[in-house]
C-alpha cells in the first residue's frame, strides 16, 4: 500500500500540472497554426488560380471550380481549428477563458456547417448545369459532323 | 506569431480585393465579384481568429459571417429564375 502511495506521488512529480498545461498549450498552438496555415495557403491557391482563369478566358464553371475550392480549404481550416478548440478544453482556467471558448467554438462549428452546406449546393448546381449543358454540346457536335 | 498572423489575414484581404476586381473586370458580374470578395474576407477573418482572440475580434468574425451569409442568400435567391405567373 506504502509502495502504491509512494508510485502515485512518483507519477504526480513527473506529470505535473504546469507539464501538462505546457504540453497542452503547445499543441493547440501547433494545430491552430496548421489550421491558419491551410487557409492561408487556400486562400493563396485560389487567388492564383482566379488570376489564371481571368487571364485564360476562364468560363463561368472554372471560377466556381476555384471558390469551391477556396471553401473547401476553408472549411479543411476550421476543422483544425475546431481540433485545437477541443484541446484548449483540456485546460481552461478562468470562467472568462471558458466563455471565449465556447463562443469561438460555437462560430466555427455553424461556419463549418454552413460552409459545407454552400460546397454542396453549388457542386450540385454545377453539376446540373454540366449534365444540362452535355445534350446540347451532343446536338452540335451532330450537326457539325454528320 | 500575432504580427504573421495579421499580416496574412492582411495580404488575404488584399487579394480578395484583387480578385474580385479581376474577376468583375473579366466577367462583368457585380454577384461573383462580391461572392469571391466575401469568401477571401472570411479567409481574413478566420486567420485574425486563430490569433489570440478578444471579444471584439469574435464579433467582428461573427459580424462578417452574418453578412456573407445573407449576401450568399440574396444572390442565390436572385440567381434562381422566377416562377411563371399564372394567366
Amino acid at each position: 500500500m506504502r509502495e502504491m502511495a509512494e508510485g502515485a506521488t512518483g507519477l504526480a512529480s513527473i506529470v505535473s500540472e504546469d507539464f501538462l498545461r505546457n504540453a497542452v498549450d503547445l499543441l493547440v498552438r501547433l494545430v491552430e497554426a496548421a489550421g491558419a496555415i491551410v487557409i492561408f495557403v487556400g486562400a493563396l491557391l485560389a487567388a492564383v488560380k482566379f488570376a489564371r482563369a481571368a487571364i485564360g478566358r476562364g468560363q463561368n464553371e472554372e471560377f466556381v471550380r476555384v471558390r469551391l475550392g477556396l471553401g473547401r480549404y476553408l472549411t479543411l481550416g476550421l476543422e483544425f481549428q475546431l481540433a485545437s478548440d477541443v484541446l484548449s478544453t483540456a485546460i481552461a482556467p478562468s470562467f472568462s477563458e471558458i466563455g471565449k471558448l465556447a463562443a469561438i467554438a460555437a462560430i466555427r462549428t455553424a461556419l463549418n456547417y454552413f460552409l459545407g452546406k454552400e460546397i454542396a449546393e453549388e457542386r450540385a448546381e454545377v453539376q446540373a448545369e454540366q449534365q444540362g449543358a452535355r445534350p446540347s454540346a451532343a446536338v452540335a457536335a451532330a450537326g457539325t459532323h454528320p | 506569431m500575432s504580427a504573421l498572423l495579421q499580416g496574412a489575414a492582411l495580404l488575404t484581404t488584399v487579394l480578395g480585393l484583387a480578385c474580385g476586381c479581376l474577376v468583375l473586370g473579366r466577367r462583368h458580374d457585380v454577384r461573383a465579384a462580391l461572392g469571391v470578395l466575401l469568401e477571401f474576407l472570411l479567409a481574413a477573418g478566420l486567420l485574425r481568429l486563430s490569433d489570440s482572440p478578444t471579444y471584439r475580434s469574435l464579433a467582428t468574425a461573427a459580424v462578417i459571417i452574418v453578412i456573407r451569409k445573407l449576401v450568399t442568400l440574396g444572390l442565390r435567391r436572385d440567381r434562381r429564375p422566377a416562377a411563371p405567373h399564372p394567366v
